[in-house]
């Protein structure tokens, strides 16, 4: 049998299907999120099964996450993504101790105990200024793709200091910060220090290793060495990030399945 | 007529309250149906869920009356004192008097949830520059410029020193405005030098002999002017009466959270247990009635501990709640997400401890005022958390911020530091402004996530 886990995430819907004794990965997709979530999710589903010659029958049990979890029509429950995104990191990490999570909308940082459950975890709640729509809006800014924001980073000399805490007047800063002539490397790369900073205040002064990035923002380059330098501590990107809340809610789904005790 | 506890909404109380009217229900001059308070533009109250009880009827009556009660004694030649920021200490003395009446003007600050933002008390305080970077309970300042809400007290006397630097800074802004206070100190408590003299508070604390020497001189500036006010001697018989009497309110209390909180199948929801703590600080402007309302309460809780009924189910995620919350329904959104409320630091813990009655009174209150959980560390205060988390069994901690609090800028991070070394508990904290409405989902998200944390930690 198949179990489907589904992130309906702030920028974008994912989904995966695992075979539900072996956890092995069969099917995996991402969609850009939009109005209809709840049409595009199904549009998704439809189209991996569709893909990969699998009936619907086959599908024994789905489980929605992400924060439109409660409007996937198709899903038997609901887990949180602080849950499966533990759950997905540590099936590819075994050992991770610390999860750092940024989204499109908001970011985590969820600490787990030896067996891989969460202990603890804490997440943004007053501003995008440490999430990926950050970075929407400096991309926008800056008239480049999202995809080369790291590349352009990469190429910075003396980062920007971006001093705000809040994502539209941090755009503010931006536009002078351009008038002043500030390179776009730098411009970019400051950003994405100024993430890093927000990210870690959510840490605290103890932080477990091994810590491990995951997130759409953990695709784009960079952010794990920023991050790193910020914590003073070594940080890996997972495995298919964007992917491992969607892998977590098809584990609970196949744990769920099979009556086990996670 | 169906009595097995449970949670209704408000239009289901009102159906419910016509079938207990035609049953025989006795009510206070004070009852009457929920649902009348929403014409006085309680528009909130149609978006939470209550307790189906008589008890928890005559709670919520009780609550939304009190403005009236003040009008009432006002009516009545009754002096009125407004006590401000402090939590506890100078109601017990004004209610020693019996002239006079006093309540808690900060307790406006749930104006703005309780009517959604329809009263403009917020948009007056930003009109006077204390806008939202402060605490909502600058609604106060809307509350009295309107004057549509509580009488304007013959008497306002506010604490101040170890207080919220928000809170002082909306009070003077009050002040300036011309409604005088009458100010007292409460210092820093600090535990005492080697070569000083040393005195135990209530709630275990301990401070300088010194610092509680001047807190009893403070108070009996306190006690002067409240004998101006009331034209009568306010002696330590009389005092010493009005302590009785608050310990009597604080003992039902201790009771009521000892029941509530320990029983196994959560017998009263966390919005009653919050409406019912809350009368320990000002009694809701009527001490005698107090005492009856948490009497029924205990009464209602017992039997229904006894039967071994709840209004929730029995796998729900037991969490210690910090911090009293701006908007009222988040209380019910917990329980939507599958936890119920077993232990509580609502900023007045000291009010909750009884008054030493073998002390003279004044030494007693000066006492009990330095145990303040505001006036002390947030260490302090995350001890007292970790003792009642293990008194009640607690399974997580819940920080619930208070937008433009200076108070929570920091002791989040120090309350959730101690507990988790002390006891390894979850701790999560959130902010709650005064109307949730467009962020229920990603407030419900953390406490879901927070509950099915406290479920897998079972697991082990």
């Amino acid at each position: 049998m198949i179990c489907a886990g589904i992130d309906a995430g702030s920028r974008t819907i994912k989904i995966v299907l695992i075979d539900a004794d072996s956890r092995a990965v069969i099917a995996k997709g991402v969609i850009d999120q939009g109005v209809e979530q709840n049409k595009l999710a199904l549009e998704l589903f439809e189209g991996l099964l569709k893909g990969n010659d699998i009936n619907r029958g086959d599908v024994a049990r789905i489980v929605a996450t992400g924060y439109g979890r409660n409007i996937v029509s198709i899903a038997d429950t609901t887990i949180t993504e602080i849950t499966c995104q533990a759950v997905g990191v540590r099936h590819l990490v075994p050992d991770a101790m610390t999860v750092i999570d940024i989204g499109g909308q908001d970011s985590k940082l969820l600490r787990l105990d030896r067996d891989g459950k969460v202990r603890d975890f804490a997440m943004n709640d007053r501003c995008a200024a440490g999430t990926g729509r950050f970075l929407e809006v400096v991309a926008e800014r800056l008239e480049v793709g999202l995809e080369s924001l790291g590349d352009m980073a990469a190429k910075s000399k003396k980062p920007a200091a971006i001093s705000s805490m809040c994502v539209v007047f941090a755009e503010t800063e931006i536009i002078g910060l351009l008038a002043a002539g500030k390179a776009r490397e730098d411009i970019v790369a400051g950003v994405q220090a100024a993430i890093a900073t927000r990210v870690i205040t959510m840490a605290g002064r103890n932080i477990d290793r091994p810590i491990i990035l995951t997130g759409g923002v953990a695709m784009i380059s960079g952010m794990d060495t920023v991050l790193q330098s910020a914590l003073e501590q070594s940080v890996a990107v997972s495995p298919d990030p964007q992917l491992t809340g969607a892998l977590g809610a098809a584990i609970r789904a196949s744990d769920q399945l099979n009556g086990a005790k996670p | 007529m169906n009595n097995a506890p449970g949670q209704i909404t408000l239009e289901e109380w009102d159906e419910r309250y016509e079938q207990l009217r035609r049953a025989g229900l006795r009510e206070p001059g004070y009852g009457g149906p929920l649902g009348r308070h929403v014409g006085d533009g309680d528009r909130r109250l149609l978006k939470l869920r209550y307790d189906n009880s008589v008890a928890s009827l005559r709670l919520w009556n009780f609550l939304l009356t009190e403005e009236d009660r003040l009008h009432n004694a006002r009516a009545e030649g009754k002096r009125i004192v407004g006590t401000m920021k402090d939590l506890g200490t100078v109601p017990v003395m004004a209610y020693s008097l019996d002239n006079v009446v006093a309540f808690y003007p900060d307790g406006a600050w749930w104006i703005p949830c309780v009517m959604e933002l329809s009263a403009g008390l917020l948009e007056t305080a930003d009109s006077l520059g204390i806008d939202e970077s402060f605490c909502p309970v600058r609604a106060m300042l809307g509350a009295f410029v309107t004057g549509a809400h509580f009488p304007i007290p013959d008497q306002l006397v506010c604490s101040v020193g170890a207080t919220c630097d928000d809170f002082s800074a909306i009070a003077q802004r009050l002040n300036g405005l011309g409604y005088p206070i009458l100010w007292w100190e409460i210092p820093h408590r600090r535990f005492p030098e080697v070569d000083e003299a040393a005195v135990r508070l209530p709630g275990g604390f301990c401070a300088p002999k010194r610092q509680v020497e001047f807190v009893k001189s403070e108070l009996e500036r306190v006690r002067t002017a409240l004998e101006r006010l009331a034209g009568q001697r306010l002696d330590d018989k009389k005092l010493s009466a009005g302590i009785q009497k608050a310990n009597e309110v604080r003992r039902y209390l201790a009771e009521l959270r000892q029941v509530t909180f320990t029983a196994k199948v959560c017998p009263l929801p966390a919005l009653e247990m919050l409406i019912a703590e809350m009368l320990a600080i000002h009694f809701c402007s009527d001490r005698d009635e107090t005492i009856s309302v948490l009497k029924e309460l205990i009464d209602e809780v017992k039997t229904r501990v006894q039967a071994g009924r709840g209004v929730l189910g029995d796998d729900t995620a037991r969490i210690f709640w910090v911090n009293p919350v701006a908007d009222l329904q988040v209380m019910n959104l917990l329980e939507d997400c599958g936890g119920r409320i077993c232990g509580t630091e609502y900023l007045f813990s000291h009010a909750l401890d009884t008054i030493p009655e073998e002390l003279p009174p004044a030494e007693a209150l000066a006492r009990m005022a330095l145990a303040d959980p505001m006036v002390g560390s947030s260490v302090d205060r995350a001890e007292r958390i970790c003792a009642d988390i293990r008194r009640f069994g607690s399974e997580a901690v819940l920080i619930s911020r208070i937008p433009g609090a200076s108070h929570c800028a920091l002791e989040g991070e120090v309350i959730g530091e101690v507990v988790r070394s002390r006891l390894e508990v979850p701790v999560l904290e959130i902010e709650v402004p005064p109307v949730t409405d467009s962020i229920r989902p990603t407030l419900g998200t953390r406490l879901e996530a927070l509950i099915e944390t406290v479920k897998e930690r079972r697991k082990k």
